[in-house]
């Protein structure tokens, strides 16, 4: 393939990741082995709440094939404890294994390392732990009352954090409101648990005392910095290798794991492997956090939304790695796509019993744009307006952007009048209604969803300074790259952008050619990170959308200089002045003298060959590294605000559902989404973006959720009972994009993963909502199951709501 | 489907130790023989990654429920992670490795590149698989019976918009049979 016109970024041009996935020679992490490998099990907590009394690995350490066991009172006293991301004025102490108490079912107890995998799991049977346990809470909402059992004794109480933040007049929205409308949503857990599980390999040489690890992680310098945190090993001698990972989806950001592992290669003196099985990633990798928004609106007759008052109840679970962020990340999409001037926020983090959470596909945005468009129904539903006219109403303006909201996050571009009518469009709404009226009259229950929202693109990581403090080191957002061009004219880029299945190393490829004027496939991206080979800042890494503002930034920062550095040398070669020269094709020529020219592969060639020659640089060789920072991610401000995230897509989901009126079995017949992510680096990697991130929104919709019964055991503990989407389980998801450029990336672009998943549970309940209007029930909690429908009709209710307690 | 073949395994218990027996087998590895001698609770997905060193089958989730194990036994998908290595004894299997031959990649897998049907890749060799014996059994697939035949394997990456565009293409094209089985 090539460029048409002059460039390739707008182009769909096939993956360069995919021939090796073809043939399946992807080399993730369990295709990876070294010498002398041991293997690592853990022994885990079968309660959710107990005091550890006494642990027996005597049996086990005289296994003739184990190499070492750790109990939690090895680990904590050879590591220090962890972090957390946020850093809280009140920490718990978190090992890398249960000290003293275990706080969640699945929580690691004992290590062991034995010369296979089947053997240190028979060898997990020879271990006597006994515990005395304790009364559980998992509820978030009741972990904070007064006699709730405490989860770490050391934060004196369940609350991790709390704080209330105003913005803009709210108290004058509320006294000018005509109505004042409650309402009470509630989010389950839930995960996009990518088919490949967690995994790492640590290999520790005790000659140099240099660690080397192979593993996942989306934040790699982060990750490596809390592995030497915790074992007082130099940075430097930490070497950090991440293989294309198999999906991750935010979830694979769990140090405690590599912790573990580099402590136990150190132990075992010998490399140590650990994958993941399935019932260990779902009953204790991560979840996404549930939670309790109590959201109160001020509006006008009219429909105008004046203003809106949040409160927030979040469920941390037993974990402190992405403590308070779902709270603080909820202030990007506040206000969602409204124009809505006032708006206040409360919010809790709570320790209780579950799993930690971890991040996934939008983290906390999925639940706000959920109670803003749920609670945009009910105030329709309250005024007896239709729901377009009422979203109508309140849209931003394609004029007011760059719109700044009231707390802080400034939106790029859009057209949210456009992308509703397109929306619309695509599904037939007129038709639709028509089918809709037939429907109702034969007694079927056929209903219409609608839900907008944003998608933020990218974190400021000074957002934390609303929990911690302006003193909190970690700030802004940025990210590195280094590109080498190699003497054949090949260029080699160097990037924190990890692979899990984003196309990043295509996307990049394309930047970058068209920036050096080569072929894509001239352009390698290794879509294995190394921190021996790649530059790095704090902030590196695969999350948050961040790809689409700052790696493109990074890449384009380093392709520039190099490129300058070309110039300049070409201009010496070719004695001419720069801003004659003209790079087209891999050759540099003169402008308006044909046949005077150079390849790039002649002058890369001198560069590494010639170092007799006179650099017009100082330097030989051809290389550049460039650290990219986004000069819009500030600190917060007196006020609170801050840009918590740093450029904004938006898009429209539509959705047809029928429900059986006898099963209560949902079906979804139609999904569409019209997106606009702003210009498009590869349309079909973008298309392929929307299609998996609004599939995993519907499927949080309507099948997937983690279960805990009252003591805190898990009850969803494979795919069998934690159901995920089949290809027969959905329909094909019908697009249509629009492209308004955002002002504040190099490219134009904006983030486009994690959308689908923060918008689809909202329009999935509002098609719910409308097909059970004839029986006048409300949605307001997910998932949507047929038993918990059938529950509520047989039971005459009006209200799917949280089960109560 | 495996009566013929199966055979118990046999768990032989040598004191506190619990050292069990290996099981000798021998069976036809994308199209070649293979003799091994492997304990009889290694699983056939085990097998083939851990011992042969053919990584290109995934374990997904070890359940069943994933697919991401899928090899072909005798022709037909199985999921590796629920047999054992010494079930398979005497039997045909074909693995992903066996899909792309010396004259090129099958025609599913060239339509799964350019109908962006992959992202992270994990769950690909088993789709492509799923695919390849959904083609054989009906060469004309509508969308619904795509759907069905693949929804044996789960992706968590693509929404499966792309991976039915794909086998589409490729039933649309008549050219499934190519690299059929024998």
């Amino acid at each position: 393939m090539k460029a048409t016109g002059d460039k390739w970024v707008g182009q769909a041009v096939p993956r360069t990741e995919d021939p090796a996935l073809l043939v399946s020679r992807g080399q993730f992490i369990d295709d990876l082995n070294l010498p002398g490998q041991a293997y690592a099990a853990f022994l885990r907590s079968p309660h959710a709440h107990a005091k550890i009394t006494r642990v027996d690995v005597s049996r086990a350490q005289a296994h003739p094939s184990v190499f070492t066991v750790m109990t939690g009172d090895d680990v904590a006293r050879l590591t220090r404890p962890q972090r957390g991301r946020v850093p809280l004025q009140y920490s718990p102490k978190v090992y890398a294994l249960a000290y003293e108490k275990v706080h969640y079912v699945g929580e690691p107890v004992v290590a062991v390392v034995a010369i296979d995998r089947a053997t240190a799991e028979d060898v997990l049977e020879l271990i006597e732990v006994e515990y005395e346990p304790l009364p559980a809470v998992i509820n978030p909402e009741k972990a904070i009352e007064p006699g709730a059992p405490t989860v770490f004794e050391e934060v004196k109480s369940n609350t991790l954090w709390h704080d209330t933040f105003p913005y803009g007049d709210i108290e004058g929205a509320f006294a000018q409101a005509d109505q004042v409308i409650q309402e009470r949503f509630t989010i389950h857990r839930y995960c996009s648990t990518a088919l490949e599980t967690f995994g790492a390999i640590a290999q520790f040489e005790p000659a140099t005392g240099a660690l080397t690890i192979w593993g996942h992680t989306q934040q790699p310098s982060q990750d490596r910095q809390a592995v030497a945190a915790s074992l007082g090993i130099p940075l430097s001698k930490i070497r950090f290798i991440v293989p294309p990972m198999g999906g991750a989806f935010g979830n694979k950001v769990r140090p405690m794991f590599l912790i573990i592992l580099a402590l136990l290669a150190r132990e075992a003196k010998r490399p140590v492997k650990w994958i993941e099985d399935r019932r260990e990633n779902l009953l204790a990798l991560g979840h996404s956090a549930d939670g309790i928004m109590d959201v109160t609106a001020a509006v006008k007759s009219d429909g105008s939304i004046l203003g809106m008052k949040f409160r927030n109840i979040e469920n941390e679970g037993a974990g402190i790695d992405f403590a308070g962020r779902h709270n603080l990340l909820m202030l990007s999409n506040i206000v969602n796509c409204y124009r809505i001037a006032a708006v206040s926020y409360e919010g809790y983090s709570v320790l209780t019993n579950c799993c930690p959470v971890v991040a996934n596909r939008g983290i906390g945005k999925p639940f706000m744009c959920f109670s803003v468009e749920r609670m945009v129904d009910v105030i329709a539903a309250t005024l007896k307006m239709d729901r377009i006219e009422i979203r109508k109403r309140n849209l931003i303006q394609p004029d007011q952007f760059p719109y700044d909201t009231p707390s802080g996050q400034t939106y790029d571009s859009g057209d949210y009048p456009e992308l509703l009518r397109k929306a619309l469009a695509l599904i037939d709404y007129k038709e639709l209604m028509q089918e809709q009226a037939k429907a109702r009259k034969e007694g079927r229950l056929l209903g219409f969803g609608l839900a907008m929202g944003v998608e933020p693109g990218g974190s400021n990581l000074s957002y934390g300074m609303l929990i911690s403090g302006p003193t909190q080191l970690l700030s802004g957002q940025g990210e590195a790259a280094r590109i080498r061009i190699e003497t054949d004219g090949t260029a080699t880029l160097y990037i924190g952008s990890l692979e899990a299945g984003q196309g990043h190393a295509t996307s990049l490829a394309q930047i970058v050619a068209d920036e050096l004027a080569l072929e894509v496939d001239q352009i390698n991206v290794p879509t294995t990170f190394d921190t021996a080979s790649h530059p790095s800042v704090m902030t590196t890494g695969n999350y948050s959308n961040k790809f689409n503002g700052h790696d493109t930034a990074a890449a384009i920062g380093a392709a520039k200089k190099v490129r300058e550095k070309l110039l300049n040398r070409a201009a010496q070669h070719l004695e001419a002045a720069v801003q004659d020269l003209e790079l087209r094709d891999g050759k540099i020529s003169v402008r308006g003298t044909p046949g005077k020219g150079v390849t790039v592969a002649q002058l890369a060639s001198r560069a590494y060959w010639s170092l007799a020659d006179n650099q017009p640089d100082d330097e030989p060789g051809l290389e550049a590294l460039y650290y990219y920072q986004n000069p819009m991610a500030k600190k917060p401000d007196e006020q609170n605000r801050v840009r918590v995230q740093l450029g904004f897509a938006g898009a429209a989901h539509v959705a047809v559902v029928e429900v059986d009126p006898e099963t209560f079995e949902i079906k979804l017949k139609r999904y569409g989404v019209v997106h606009d992510c702003g210009r498009q680096i590869n349309p079909a990697i973008v298309e392929g973006q929307v299609h998996g991130a609004s599939v995993h929104g519907i499927a949080a919709a309507l099948l997937e959720e983690f279960v805990y019964d009252e003591s805190g055991q898990l009850m969803t503990t494979s795919f069998m009972d934690y159901l995920k989407p089949t290809a027969a389980d959905i329909p094909t998801i019908l697009g249509d994009h629009l492209e308004t450029p955002s002002p504040f990336t190099p490219l134009g672009t904006k983030g486009v993963g994690e959308g689908g998943a923060v918008i689809a549970p909202g329009a999935i309940a509002s098609a719910v909502e409308d097909a059970l209007v004839p029986l006048g029930i409300r949605i307001t909690t997910l998932p949507i199951t047929p038993t918990r429908l059938w529950d509520v009709v047989s039971s005459k209710g009006t209200r799917y709501g949280p089960k109560a307690e | 489907m495996f009566a013929a073949h199966w055979r118990p395994p046999i768990l032989v218990l040598k004191g506190e130790k619990q050292v069990p027996e290996k099981i000798s087998i021998t069976l036809t590895l994308n199209g070649k023989p293979v003799a091994a001698d492997v304990e009889p609770r290694v699983s056939l997905v085990d097998f083939l990654r851990y011992h042969v060193g053919l990584t290109g089958t995934h374990v997904g989730c070890e359940h069943g429920v994933c697919g991401a194990c899928t090899v072909l036994l005798d022709g037909e998908t199985v999921r590796s992670c629920l047999l054992f290595a010494v079930q398979v004894n005497g039997m045909d299997v074909q693995t992903i490795e066996s899909l792309a031959t010396e004259d090129g990649l099958h025609p599913l897998q060239q339509a799964f590149q350019k109908h962006h049907a992959l992202q992270c890749g994990f769950c690909t060799p088993g789709m492509l698989l799923a695919a390849k014996e959904l083609l054989e059994r009906n060469p004309s697939p509508n969308e619904d019976e795509i759907r069905a035949g693949i929804s044996g394997n789960l992706c968590m990456c693509t929404g499966y918009v792309n991976i039915v565009r794909a086998v589409q293409a490729v039933a649309q094209s008549g050219s499934s049979q190519v690299g059929k089985s024998s």
